[in-house]
């Protein structure tokens, strides 16, 4: 299963900081991403992509996750050797796609 | 239209007219045009753009406002005055007073009434530079260096008769918050919902079915992105709010899309900083109430922060190349892989950390984290970026990209080229009482 059945998401930026936003479709989705989308999960498939650490935040409330890697984007979204500009509102896919184990 | 709150009036309605500079025209004209808003607030100035805005002014002091404020303008403002509902947009940019000027100028022109129109001024602390405590030392030059002001200044233009007004630097929220900021509860979290619904329109159609991809349900239809409804608040005076389109407007607007919308370019969700409050996202809740309807609560303040947000905008020496050629026909993805492999050669002097080659089509934009291709693809794109420190650099790298149709594999076509400016922006934080924000009135 890829994280993107059971999820939506949208990929932000600011300054050097990448973030991620994963809204899940229900609390049983919410239940499992908490549990296999840790924060070292999360950095484990961005770090492919963009160098640094990453943060998780929980909001149960809202049934959403949200990753932030704050040393992603060097130099901001102008300095990126990517072809033209804002590439990273593709980041949310790196999540999206991932295959995870809802068992 | 209130399907909850029968017994409450709003104190104030605003439209979201627009989310970033280059954005759609005819949303705010819908939106003003309805009769449902009493504000349009258009959110018009990037980071990036505030830059090319700055070398305007340097070069004519009655330039540096947005390029577009007569395209924008020349639809939107006859049927917002003759609708009775005000105008504040940031598209002043680095020259707010000189935009209040062409507004009245156009209006003139337009033969509408003779607006009253508030240029609010004072984001620029260039001159305070000294004072500001960034975050890293300043490399290259300092072109700019613009302070985030909050709603209080622009609440007291509309409160004091403004048809429009006209700013450079705000916090994007404090420009859709600030018709509400005069007339809420007594209370800090009346104001931190009142910012949360700034937050939440400040970027238009994302909060109503745009940048959304919702779990198994399939895109929207294209005749739905192409008239996009922009989302509009009803604000209550304890800060909850009830965002939703126009009867018949396209798009999608529920729990999900605003949820993503709040924590959008957000770090901690508990401690959102903005020049009026620090704003603590945790306890919101977004209700379903109808069609496009959500009622939003729940907002909580964390008191204001211990100083203003600037923006420096620094200049680096030389500039990024960026530069592709197409390869289509039998064998396409061999030709351009094989392309690549002879621009590696040919470029192998140059540092990894300063050149970017692959493939527009198989790994360009997510790189190590792009899925596998399925099938061959039809055609490709070889794509060079690099960093140059002068144009003579930039210029190797374009010729050795064109070289390849005379000398690589075969059939290496429709090449193109851009060099964009180094231009980073730099955070740093200075004292509240060091920016002191100013209206200039006029009215032909």
């Amino acid at each position: 299963m890829r994280v993107g059945d059971i999820a939506t998401g949208r990929a932000g930026d600011k300054g050097n900081m990448l973030d991620l936003t994963l809204v899940a479709r229900d609390e049983a989705a919410y239940a499992v991403l908490s549990r296999v989308l840790t924060a070292d999960a999360a950095r484990t498939a961005l770090n492919r992509v963009i160098p640094g650490p990453v943060q998780r935040y929980e909001i149960p409330g809202l049934r959403a996750l949200k990753y932030v890697a704050p040393e992603a984007l060097a130099g901001g979204v102008y300095a990126t050797l990517r072809p033209g500009l804002h590439w990273q509102k593709s980041a949310i896919w790196l999540l999206l796609d991932m295959d995870i184990d809802a068992g | 239209m209130n399907t909850t709150d029968k017994n409450r009036k709003p104190i104030c309605s605003i439209g979201a007219g627009a989310g970033f500079a280059g954005d759609r025209i005819d949303p705010a004209v819908s939106l003003a045009a309805s009769g449902l808003v009493d504000t349009v607030a258009l959110e018009c100035l990037a980071e990036r753009t505030l830059v090319p805005a700055i070398k305007a002014r340097l070069e004519n002091p009655q330039a540096g406002f947005d390029p577009r404020l007569r395209r924008r303008l020349t639809p939107l403002l006859p049927v917002a005055l003759a609708n009775r509902c005000r105008i504040v947009s940031n598209l002043g940019a680095a020259n707010p007073r000189a935009a209040g000027k062409a507004i009245i100028k156009l209006a003139a022109e337009l033969g509408c009434r003779s607006p009253r129109v508030a240029a609010v001024h004072g984001d620029d602390v260039l001159h305070l530079s000294g004072q500001i405590a960034w975050v890293r030392p300043v490399e290259g030059k300092l072109l700019g260096a613009h302070a985030y002001l909050g709603a209080g200044v622009l609440a007291n233009a509309l409160d004091n008769g403004a048809d429009v007004v006209v700013t450079g630097r705000v916090a994007d929220s404090a420009l859709f918050a600030a018709p509400a900021f005069g007339h809420l509860d007594p209370g800090p979290d009346a104001l931190a919902g009142a910012l949360t619904v700034g937050h939440l329109l400040e970027c238009g159609g994302q909060l109503s079915g745009g940048n959304y991809d919702p779990i198994g349900q399939g895109l929207l239809p294209a005749a739905d992105y192409a008239r996009l409804g922009y989302p509009l608040a009803h604000v209550y005076a304890d800060g909850t709010a009830e965002i939703a389109l126009l009867d018949g407007a396209p798009g999608l607007l529920n729990a999900d899309t605003c949820t993503l919308q709040l924590f959008y370019e957000v770090h901690d969700p508990s401690r959102y900083a903005t020049p009026d409050l620090i704003l603590d996202f945790t306890g919101i809740r977004f209700e379903q109430i109808g069609h496009n309807r959500v009622r939003m609560s729940g907002a909580r303040s964390l008191g204001p922060p211990p100083t203003l947000k600037v923006a420096g905008f620094l200049e680096l020496p030389g500039f990024i190349a960026d530069c592709e050629i197409g390869f289509s026909g039998t064998a396409a993805m061999a030709r351009a892989q094989r392309a690549a492999e002879t621009l590696r050669l040919r470029l192998s002097d140059w540092r990894d950390e300063d050149i970017a080659i692959d493939l527009v089509g198989i790994d360009s934009i997510l790189r190590a984290g792009s899925l596998p291709s399925r099938a061959p693809p039809a055609e490709l794109r070889v794509h060079v970026s690099a960093r140059c420190v002068d144009l003579e650099m930039a210029q190797i790298i374009e010729d050795e990209i064109y070289a390849l149709t005379l000398s690589g594999p075969a059939g290496g076509c429709s090449v193109r080229s851009e060099r964009r400016p180094r231009i980073e922006v730099l955070d740093g934080f200075i004292a509240h009482d060091l920016v002191r924000p100013e209206i200039e009135w006029s009215q032909s």
